[in-house]
């Protein structure tokens, strides 16, 4: 027969492991949220309900690069602190939505901690789908930008070919882990020499809208829109983060573009 | 001029499918995306139509409110969080060549020197550069003041 003791120890070296379980599973699905370019309000709102619906309190803070997560019993006697690195992941919407939904699972308990694990886990190892259709559809979006611009349909037409081209090199260079500010460099370059065959050979009347829109599919859009969104919430440590981060890919965007009109011998200021 | 707000409608759309793929969402939300962003593309282009000559800041934060608002609404029938058809529908809006030409002024002002040319290089530099930073300041605003004023109807309708 155990003793009172003996009982009490067991107890509380299972409320540890759970405790434990708990914490882990929070950081890495904190890491990975955010590493899929969720913004800071998403990831506090995901994070705090699911822990309160396990019976925990939780208390984090997000850097740049880590996440440090405190988890902490009701009566605050047990507390476990993990620091996660944010994990290094392209920006992924549908990652965003399945953890998303994971959370929600978890709160209305249609699935306890083990399943939410596992589930985690398949959301985290399914594959980006690296489509051709993707690259026709990037390639699309730029013409019809260039549309919205007052491109004609010549310039539409060199729109396409220059994003097809650019975007192309972009996927085979981020398959080869190649320097992310190496990647726009080279493709505003490509895209921008391309382009400027429209003025070079006369090709419809607005050669200059083709030239101006033909880099817009590289301008990183989503870690703007996440650095404005983390400044709205007071996350402002996020924010610079996450700005600094577009500003200097934008920068070496800029820096292609303006090398592939010199070689072509263009001015940057007199297109639009 | 109806034929061409359509026009700005359609082409935003697109444009907001294929910006959208490269961050890969969920098929569901293509088709919201591309609604949410034709509606509020061809907003802002008719309130910057020379009858109502709003300025770009403005009717970029008024487009992009009620993109909010549509965004909260089809999250809450759809079940998603409302930033994964919101975020990608705005991608068509962002200044980019604004953005960039920002850049190209500053690099050119640094290699300039002279009153006269850095001058026009910085006024270039600032000018793109202000108009960046306020038109997704504006946008994000305008897109987020919906998701916060809905936000216990969003938290009820995930919690359920």
């Amino acid at each position: 027969m155990r003793t009172d003791t003996e009982a009490c120890e067991t107890s509380s070296a299972s409320t540890d492991a759970r405790l434990k379980e708990c914490c882990l599973f929070l950081s890495e699905y904190s890491s990975a949220l955010l590493g899929s370019g969720s913004t800071c309000m998403r990831l506090e709102k995901n994070v705090m309900s699911m822990a309160k619906a396990l019976g925990y309190r939780v208390t984090m803070t997000i850097l740049p690069r880590h996440i440090h997560l405190t988890v902490s019993s009701e009566d605050s006697n047990e507390s476990i602190t993990y620091i996660a690195d944010v994990a290094t992941l392209p920006i992924r919407f549908d990652i965003i939505t399945r953890l998303s939904e994971l959370s929600r699972d978890l709160v209305s308990g249609r699935v306890d901690l083990s399943g939410a694990r596992r589930e985690f886990k398949a959301i985290i190892g399914a594959k980006k789908i690296y489509d051709r259709r993707v690259v026709l559809l990037v390639g699309l979006a730029n013409a019809s930008f260039c549309r919205l611009f007052g491109g004609d349909a010549h310039a539409m037409a060199v729109v396409l070919l220059s994003t097809l081209a650019g975007y192309y090199l972009r996927r085979e260079l981020t398959m080869r882990h190649t320097d992310m500010r190496l990647v726009f460099i080279l493709c505003s370059f490509v895209s921008s020499v391309l382009a400027a065959g429209a003025t070079l050979f006369g090709l419809g009347s607005t050669p200059e809208i083709a030239l101006a829109t033909s880099v817009l599919y590289l301008v990183p859009g989503v870690p703007f829109l996440n650095s404005f969104s983390d400044l709205i919430a007071g996350h402002y440590i996020s924010s610079m983060c996450r700005l600094t981060n577009a500003m200097i890919l934008t920068a070496c965007l800029s820096i292609g573009f303006l090398g592939g009109l010199a070689v072509m011998n263009l001015s940057m200021f007199k297109l639009i | 001029m109806l034929l061409e707000i359509i026009s700005d409608a359609f082409f935003a759309a697109i444009a907001a499918i294929g910006f959208a793929a490269i961050s890969s969402p969920t098929r569901r939300a293509f088709f919201f995306c591309a609604v949410i962003a034709a509606a509020g593309h061809s907003l802002r282009y008719v309130l910057m139509m020379p009858g109502m000559k709003l300025n770009i800041v403005v009717s970029t934060f008024i487009a992009a409110f009620v993109m909010g608002i549509m965004a909260v609404k089809i999250s809450n029938y759809a079940k998603m969080p409302p930033e994964t058809c919101l975020f990608p529908a705005l991608l068509p809006m962002i200044p980019g060549i604004y953005a960039y030409k920002s850049f190209g002024g500053m690099a050119m002002s640094v290699l300039h020197s002279g009153d006269i040319e850095f001058s026009k290089y910085f006024y270039i530099f600032a000018d793109n550069g202000l108009m960046c930073v306020f038109i997704i300041l504006g946008m994000v605003v305008g897109a987020t003041i919906p998701v916060f004023a809905f936000k216990k109807k969003t938290i009820e309708a995930s919690d359920k």
